[in-house]
């Protein structure tokens, strides 16, 4: 016959503080693991837009960014950009240019492309429309969640690549052309994978998809 | 040509970040905010630290102090207010860059216009006698990148008496005086004879700040013409 021992206190609390140790680890690590965790997921379906013809759904790998584009302060720009987003052109394309806490870029549908990405050339893609004007006459604050077309140094270069700022820029203020805002989930893009010692991503964030809600 | 491709991506993935705006718009490092809310949107910056820039690194401009930064602006704004802002962006100027001791290559210059950045860098310990009319000069110089056809430089040559000849360069000469003559004879300061480029800038800045010429100089007058017909009434 086995004789049963009580276990004594201090072995008690040593067992509860090892199974508080592996229940800390293992949350720590899915927590550590798992970027997208506390960033909220809109759901376009549940908000009323009042010009839903004007609003973009990029989703990134922590959940959607709601845009509102402006027709009315860059019509070129924002015409190109709707084309690219209807032609589902985004989609799979690369964050290829991220700066912490400054600005995401995307948006090279040459080189940026999940399943033809080039390092080498990335940032230099084109979209195969050619270039368009720059617009920079219409007033615009260029605060967090703007979002604007890249263009090399010179004017009149814009394509497809377009940038979102996460924090305000009031020198990007007649440099680049506005597109619109973010109007939710400005957060999700703070979460695109970024290196500290370079703009440029090794093996980067990727759009996943990027739809007009109309 | 794997190891090529290998140094290449360490070359791209290792630039450093300059997270910077300024230098990410006009590529000159260390400058601050001087005023961006311009009428004619003109955006100044200073130099708070000194920096060099070129591929030899061999343009170099000194951080000056907040005196200096405020008296100078003044200045400087107020001349280039005579710029309107559609006239600025036709002419490809947007960014001006205050510090002082700019030269190249260790040869001091009043400014380094740069219409590829829309920038002009202003030395504003130029001496005081000439700066204002130096800014008008430098302006002239980003017009005329912008737009080399308009100003024919042998047209302009021809313009002058058939004996006389510009220097090769306008640092190919020790005659650099800018005190505007009291008889012209067709060029209105010493610096003036240096290039055809520099006697059209010396002919517009002095248009600009409206000093006036007293004695009848045709060759002088068939110059200004050519602002009268192509610039000023853009302005």
């Amino acid at each position: 016959m086995i004789k049963k021992i009580k276990a004594s206190v201090s072995e008690k609390i040593l067992l509860t503080f090892l199974i508080l140790l592996t229940i800390f680890t293992l949350s720590s690590y899915i927590a550590v693991k798992n970027k997208c965790l506390f960033i909220k997921n809109y759901n376009p379906n549940n908000i009323q837009f009042n010009n839903p013809e004007n609003i973009a759904i990029l989703n990134a790998p922590c959940g959607n960014v709601i845009i509102e584009l402006y027709p009315n302060i860059s019509p070129n720009a924002v015409e190109r950009f709707k084309t690219l987003i209807k032609a589902n052109a985004y989609d799979n394309v690369a964050f290829h240019r991220v700066i912490k806490n400054k600005l995401v870029q995307a948006g090279d549908l040459e080189f940026g492309r999940k399943d033809n990405l080039d390092y080498g050339k990335i940032g230099t893609g084109k979209s195969g429309l050619g270039t368009i004007k720059s617009e920079l006459d219409g007033k615009f604050n260029y605060n967090k969640g703007s979002v604007g077309l890249a263009k090399t140094f010179k004017d009149d270069t814009e394509d497809s690549q377009f940038f979102i700022i996460l924090q305000d820029e009031p020198l990007f203020e007649g440099e680049y052309t506005p597109i619109g805002k973010v109007l939710y989930g400005l957060e999700v893009l703070r979460k695109i994978k970024y290196l500290n010692d370079s703009q440029y991503i090794l093996r980067p964030d990727f759009i996943n998809t990027f739809k007009m809600i109309k | 040509m794997n190891l090529l491709r290998a140094i290449l991506l360490l070359v791209v993935f290792i630039t450093p970040i300059k997270a910077n705006t300024i230098y990410n718009i006009i590529k000159i490092p260390n400058l601050e905010i001087y005023n961006i809310n311009t009428q004619n949107k003109l955006k100044y910056f200073y130099a708070a630290n000194s920096f060099r820039l070129g591929t030899q690194k061999n343009i170099i401009c000194l951080e000056s102090d907040k005196k200096n930064y405020d008296e100078k602006y003044k200045l400087i704004s107020q001349n280039l207010k005579k710029y309107s802002y559609s006239f600025l962006k036709k002419i490809n100027l947007k960014y001006i860059v205050m510090c002082e001791d700019l030269s190249i290559s260790g040869i001091n210059t009043a400014g380094i216009p740069d219409s590829a950045m829309k920038t002009l860098i202003l030395d504003i310990k130029f001496n005081e006698k000439y700066f204002q009319r130096v800014i008008h000069h430098e302006v002239f110089h980003v017009i005329n990148d912008s737009y080399k056809e308009l100003f024919d430089k042998n047209k302009w040559k021809n313009f002058n008496k058939k004996n006389f000849q510009y220097a090769k360069c306008s640092t190919c000469s020790d005659k650099i005086g800018l005190n505007t003559y009291s008889n012209t004879d067709g060029f209105l300061t010493e610096y003036s004879k240096t290039t055809p480029s520099e006697d059209m800038a010396e002919v517009f800045s002095h248009i600009m700040m409206n000093i006036k010429v007293s004695n009848n100089d045709q060759i002088l007058d068939k110059k200004k013409r050519i602002y009268k017909k192509k610039h000023i009434k853009n302005r």
